[in-house]
């Protein structure tokens, strides 16, 4: 038994006592109890212990015969441990972590001559960003206490922190791996930003710098471009649920062209909830194109890896969102200037092809007309040679009826009828006088000409 | 966005000067191009002179139904 004072950091006027005159000592219950006058007269330790001779069976533990059992000692031993201190930061090296399968771990803190168990409940795990390695130099925050089944002091920690940034790297390392493994790291996934975004979401505090930044800038930018707030906690409890929440909300309604997501500049701890694994597969799942901004530019998170573009700050986010009035008015010129050439050379394509098929029709024409008076030539000449005139010529003669029809057979003739012979150089008026027909073998083919 | 979008106008804008850049087509067809695309450009600058600066807040009402604040 023994009266600790200033072994813990403790300020107030609390002072355990086990057996001392005027209450009623119990192991059932802890014995917290308030000493009326902190410098009032204190028994030394040989008083204790004559004291408990005298006392004998009258209190648990104070002689043989009433003895407690273990589990009564450890339980007040762990009564007494825990209410002597406070959560009280420890430093060591870490050895033989394990992680239970119901989420504990268990690990050793040790230095050179002493080592303590200690235990980081899962619900705890929380405020840890990862798990220590072994060997590795850590702080730990925690509630001593004693372990009753085990009979050994343990130290419940809440909160870890390792040297040189140890295990926030470490975390942001395993997340960014698991991210890898998944392949929502990789460049081919990242989609180009819309030039000209009409309405541009930003899921960021409704009260914070990074909201007033991107609003000024897209303000002076493009103030046609409409810039809808989807409120959420940046930091603290719950803010990377509510950011995965504010990214689904806006991933089910889609009208709008870019998500901006991020915050403006503070502590480690403040951006913490932008390396969240879920806050980082939210932005990776988002139907629409992102934007990260997260702190100050020497700030990269994990949402910063997965979005499809990432921005030093939300202003350098919304510059990046936007084109400028003056930007978007010379593009707008150039697809005018252009839009003008290209009709105009199409019409003009257009002309000359008119052009090239009058051109063909044309000289198509004059070949046509060509080749019909040639045609028509060689027609004139065999005409020619087939004419009568040309036998005329040579002496002979062609009668003719009076109805003007040649008489080519004595057939045509009847005596007394009156023909006309045509010559060369003129008509001869004539009577038939006698018809004589010649041997019908000569003269058949004469017969059927007409 | 079922509105003709700044961002779609533009692009339909450089799709029809890219076509008329093109090979030869039909004049009616140029024509008719050309016409749409003075169309997409008034629009678009009709847009870029428009002075909005509005800044709203999405917000879902029980069922899933969004709306946006002034």
């Amino acid at each position: 038994m023994s009266r600790r004072r200033g072994a813990a950091p403790r300020t107030g006027g609390l002072e355990l006592e086990l057996f001392t005159s005027g209450h009623e000592p119990s192991v059932d219950g802890p014995r917290h109890l308030e000493k009326p006058a902190a410098d009032g007269p204190r028994p030394d330790a040989a008083t204790v212990i004559e004291s408990m001779e005298e006392l004998g069976d009258r209190f648990p533990g104070a002689s043989a015969g009433s003895a407690i059992p273990v589990s009564a000692l450890t339980a007040t031993a762990k009564d007494v441990v825990e209410s002597a201190f406070l959560p009280i930061w420890v430093r060591g090296e870490v050895s033989d972590f394990k992680t239970h399968r119901n989420g504990h771990w268990y690990f050793c803190l040790r230095d050179a001559t002493a080592q303590i168990r200690c235990v980081v409940w899962s619900r705890d795990r929380r405020g840890i960003p990862a798990p220590p390695d072994d060997g590795m130099q850590i702080v730990a925050l925690g509630q001593l206490t004693v372990y009753p089944a085990r009979g050994e002091m343990q130290l419940m920690v809440r909160r870890m922190e390792a040297e040189g940034d140890g295990l926030w790297r470490k975390a942001l390392d395993l997340t960014r791996a698991r991210l890898a493994a998944d392949g929502l790291l990789d460049d081919a996934r990242k989609r180009p930003i819309p030039r000209h975004p009409r309405r541009i979401a930003v899921v960021t505090s409704p009260d914070g710098a990074a909201l007033h930044d991107v609003v000024a800038v897209l303000r002076r930018r493009a103030p046609w471009v409409e810039v809808v707030v989807v409120p959420t906690a940046v930091q603290g409890d719950g803010a990377p649920e509510q950011i995965v929440a504010a990214l689904d909300r806006v991933a089910r309604w889609r009208d709008c062209d870019v998500v901006i997501v991020g915050r403006g500049g503070g502590a480690r701890e403040d951006l913490w909830a932008f390396n969240d694994e879920r806050v980082a597969r939210a932005v990776a799942a988002c139907p629409i194109p992102t934007i990260s901004a997260v702190g100050h530019e020497v700030d990269i998170t994990i949402c910063d890896l997965v979005a499809d573009l990432r921005a030093p700050t939300p202003s350098a986010a919304a510059e990046a969102a936007v084109q400028s009035r003056g930007e978007v008015a010379s593009e707008l010129r150039s697809l005018a200037s252009r839009l003008h050439g290209a009709m105009t050379m199409q019409a003009d394509g257009c002309r000359q092809r008119v052009r090239d098929g009058a051109r063909d029709l044309a000289s198509l024409t004059a070949r046509i007309a060509e080749r019909r008076r040639l045609r028509l030539g060689a027609l004139a000449g065999r005409l020619q040679a087939l004419s009568p005139l040309a036998t005329l010529a040579r002496g002979y003669a062609v009668a003719r009826g009076e109805e003007g029809g040649a008489l080519t057979s004595v057939a045509h003739f009847a005596a007394g009828e009156r023909f006309e012979l045509q010559l060369r150089d003129g008509i001869v008026r004539a009577r038939v006088d006698e018809v004589v027909t010649a041997t019908p073998a000569s003269t058949s083919s004469e017969a059927e000409r007409e | 966005m079922t509105e003709q979008t700044f961002e779609k106008r533009l692009q339909r804008l450089e799709a029809i000067v890219a076509e008329l850049e093109g090979d030869e087509i039909e004049l009616a067809k140029a024509l008719a191009l050309f016409e749409e695309g003075i169309e997409c450009l008034r629009g678009a600058s009709d847009e870029l002179s428009r002075v909005e600066e509005r800044v709203r807040t999405l917000t879902e009402r029980i069922g899933g139904e969004f709306e946006l604040d002034g």
